[in-house]
């Protein structure tokens, strides 16, 4: 039954969508200057039935529905009915419905939110958001439907992953697709604005607010992914560079560059068509993102079960897209006024842009490349971790210098001697009192942590600034303190990590360095849909005199049959302890992994800190309005 | 000659390990398990992945240098084992582009730069 009102809601909405596409087509020839209401009843009946046909997959998932074939295949009745519901999006299916959802909602806010906009502009930007949203749901319909039926109705589900069955892994698809998916919006704008040569000042305020939310969309998704992946995966670190994170991180440098130069298209003129290639730009890496995720050509802990034509349908959309927008661009491309004077913030947000495409350009060629090799040479090369890190920590120098005085600086004004201030006294003088209690290190992550901390010092001191004059955008200040931070403890964590595994057995004693960890006790329990086997293990600091309880546990799921390593983590304000453990087969030793992981929180902190900023200057433009 | 050649070194190491045991963890945090999703060797708990763990503690007893057991890993199961990308014919490109790439943008920049600088002049 709610197959069918399932397929049947869903049907209706494409045809709203192509409703929409013909109303606005005509609407653009009629010469009064208000949209018609008609359009308005459209887009809200088409917000209604999208949205009720998530409901209904929802509910499909609530109640077990299991004559839907995507209920049977991702969930289970024994489980937890937070999982059920949030089960609706952890797969490919239920999230492309969540993805449409998305595309309609912030169709529908860009329509009701800007009353006062030129008419052609805002049925040009309808216009292009509903084919974008027409082609997800024949996508949808032809290729990857939710509701599809099957028959005979099943009792039973195979169940959702059960790593998967995660309060941080709930939100993080939600979020990072009002990001991604959000980067649609101005995708579309851009595109009308090119068509209807609207001027850079209402581009840029036009923009602007979308920018901000779903930057600070992406950043929270991409922070809610690390701490699942920190505490869920059980190797105690947070960001592999595995080309699924990546994909979430490429669109986020050019929301993040983007962010920065509608800054400058707003308050001077210039910039135009580079904004809106930026706008062009993140919408398409935010589809080549979803397309390496879903088409399973990448190798990754993320994949979900994927199936190639999925990839082709997302590849030739992609292909359409491009070409076409492109086509638009070149058709319609401005021209630029460049009689005027470059200030010496443009020129440093210019700057901002070169490290953030060249940073994107990273990430693309390492997470691409490899594919690229093994489908022409069929030669398999792994690009993990120590070649982003090597070819991106010297950058971060620059970077960190640049955030820390290009917002402060004159262009031709500059000089040298104002660079040696207050600020950088200060973080010298902080650099060395971390110094001496480093004992290891390279010059390069030395370096680092004085110019975090030079940044971290500067942005405090702009802080206070604020508090005198109103005028100084505290948005950036408090983003650019959380990136200073975040470098920081990231290079903390780096530094005093401690890592050790043994093999034990139970009432087995094991001391190193200044530790001992005791294996006190073994407990094995079952729940409604596992089996554990839980370790009691007590860590003594001998250094400290203090004790602590951790329990690891290692449980076997049985729908689907599944082993995960549960990490046993005690959070201190400035250090986690981190203990996991597995069986080695046949034997009663176990071996556990002990790490001591400093500034976590304030690594989580941090990233909240940046994203803070996208909220405070979202509301800085609210005041302005 | 030396001091240049050291400072280079040391600008591109991150972390200096000392001690066997450090060696050997770092060497596992470079290294794919094969038979997981895009998980490192360190890790993993498969068989697979202990069976390396083993085979490396081994190796770094007997004195091999790093450089040795990357190489004798990647001989045995390809460079696909290799997190640490090795710097070869095939992987030129993929080393080298980001420098070039970089340079290319900062020398678009300037131009642009120079150019909107000149027209008010």
């Amino acid at each position: 039954m709610l197959s069918s009102f399932g397929i049947t809601v869903s049907t209706i909405s494409l045809l709203l969508s192509l409703s929409l596409l013909y109303l606005s087509y005509y609407d653009l020839k009629l010469s009064n200057n208000k949209i018609s209401k008609k359009i308005y009843k459209f887009a809200f009946s088409q917000i209604l039935f999208t949205f009720l046909s998530f409901i209904t997959l929802i509910i499909a998932y609530v109640i077990s529905d299991f004559s839907l074939i995507n209920v049977y295949e991702n969930s289970h009745t024994t489980k937890p009915l937070f999982y059920k519901i949030s089960g609706a999006w952890g797969n490919h299916e239920g999230s492309l419905l969540l993805w449409i959802n998305i595309l309609v909602l912030f169709s529908f806010l860009f329509l009701i939110l800007n009353k006062d906009k030129n008419k052609n502009f805002k049925l040009y930007t309808i216009i292009f958001q509903n084919l974008l949203i027409s082609s997800f749901l024949i996508f949808l319909l032809t290729n990857s439907n939710p509701f599809s039926l099957l028959y005979p109705t099943p009792t039973e589900g195979m169940g959702l992953n059960p790593i998967l069955q995660d309060p941080a892994l709930a939100i993080h698809p939600p979020l990072l697709y009002l990001g991604f998916v959000g980067s649609s919006i101005y995708f579309s704008i851009a595109l009308a604005a090119l068509i209807t040569k609207v001027d850079s000042k209402s581009l840029a305020l036009t923009i602007k607010p979308w920018v901000s939310v779903s930057w600070t969309f992406q950043t929270l998704g991409i922070l809610v992914g690390s701490i699942w992946a920190y505490y869920e995966l059980g190797w105690g670190g947070f960001w592999f560079w595995d080309p699924v994170e990546n994909s979430s991180l490429m669109p986020w440098f050019l929301m993040t560059a983007l962010l920065h130069s509608v800054l400058v298209l707003e308050r001077r003129i210039g910039l135009y068509s580079w904004v809106i290639i930026l706008s062009i730009l993140t919408f398409t890496m935010s589809v080549v993102g979803t397309f390496l995720v879903r088409s399973g050509i990448l190798n990754s802990v993320h994949t979900f079960a994927n199936d190639p034509s999925r990839g082709l349908f997302i590849l030739s959309f992609l292909a359409l897209m491009v070409f076409s927008s492109i086509f638009i661009f070149f058709k319609h491309a401005p021209v630029e006024n460049k009689n005027y004077k470059i200030f010496s913030k443009e020129s440093f947000i210019l700057i901002n842009n070169w490290f953030m495409v060249f940073f994107l350009a990273v990430v693309l060629i390492g997470t691409l490349y490899p594919v690229f090799l093994d489908t022409l040479t069929g030669q398999k090369i792994s690009v993990g971790p120590p070649y982003y890190n090597f070819i991106l920590a010297p950058f971060l120098l620059p970077l960190l210098f640049l955030m820390t005085s290009g917002p402060k600086h004159k262009w031709i004004s500059s000089n040298v001697i104002g660079i040696f201030n207050i600020a950088l006294f200060t973080s010298i003088i902080l650099f060395f009192l971390i110094f001496l209690s480093i004992k290891e290190g390279g010059l390069l992550l030395l370096l680092i942590l004085l110019f975090s901390m030079y940044l971290i010092t500067q942005t405090t001191f702009d802080f206070y600034e604020t508090f005198k004059n109103k005028n100084i955008n505290l948005s950036r200040i408090i983003s650019h303190f959380g990136f200073g931070l975040l470098i920081l403890s990231i290079s903390l964590n780096q530094i005093f990590s401690v890592e050790k595994s043994f093999n034990v057995r139970l009432g087995d004693e094991k001391n190193f360095q200044n530790y001992t960890i005791k294996f006190n006790n073994l407990e094995t329990f079952s729940k409604n849909n596992f089996k554990s086997v839980k370790g009691h293990f007590e860590i003594i600091d001998k250094k400290k005199i203090t004790s602590q309880n951790l329990t690891p546990e290692i449980r076997v799921y049985n729908k689907p049959e599944t082993i995960t390593y549960e990490a046993s983590i005690n959070t201190k304000l400035f250090s986690d302890t981190y203990l996991t453990m597995s069986n080695i087969s046949n034997t009663d030793v176990f071996n556990i992994k002990f790490q001591k992981k400093p500034f976590m929180n304030f690594i989580w902190f941090s990233v909240l800190l940046i994203s803070f900023g996208g909220i405070l200057q979202f509301s800085r433009f609210e005041k302005r309005a | 000659m030396r001091i240049l050649s050291f400072i280079i070194i040391q600008l591109f190491i991150i972390t200096i390990s000392y001690g066997n045991e450090s060696k050997t963890y770092e060497i596992l945090k470079n290294l794919r398990c094969l038979v997981c999703q895009g998980q490192t060797i360190s890790d993993s708990n498969s068989d697979f992945a202990l069976t390396i763990k083993e085979v490396v503690t081994e190796k770094v007893n007997e004195g091999l240098s790093r450089k040795e057991i990357y190489y004798f890993l990647s001989d045995k199961y390809g460079d696909w084992i290799l997190f640490n990308t090795p710097l070869k014919k095939n992987s030129y490109f993929l080393w080298f582009m980001p420098y070039i790439l970089f340079i290319l943008g900062g020398a678009i920049l300037y131009i642009v730069i120079k150019k909107r600088t000149e027209k008010i002049k």
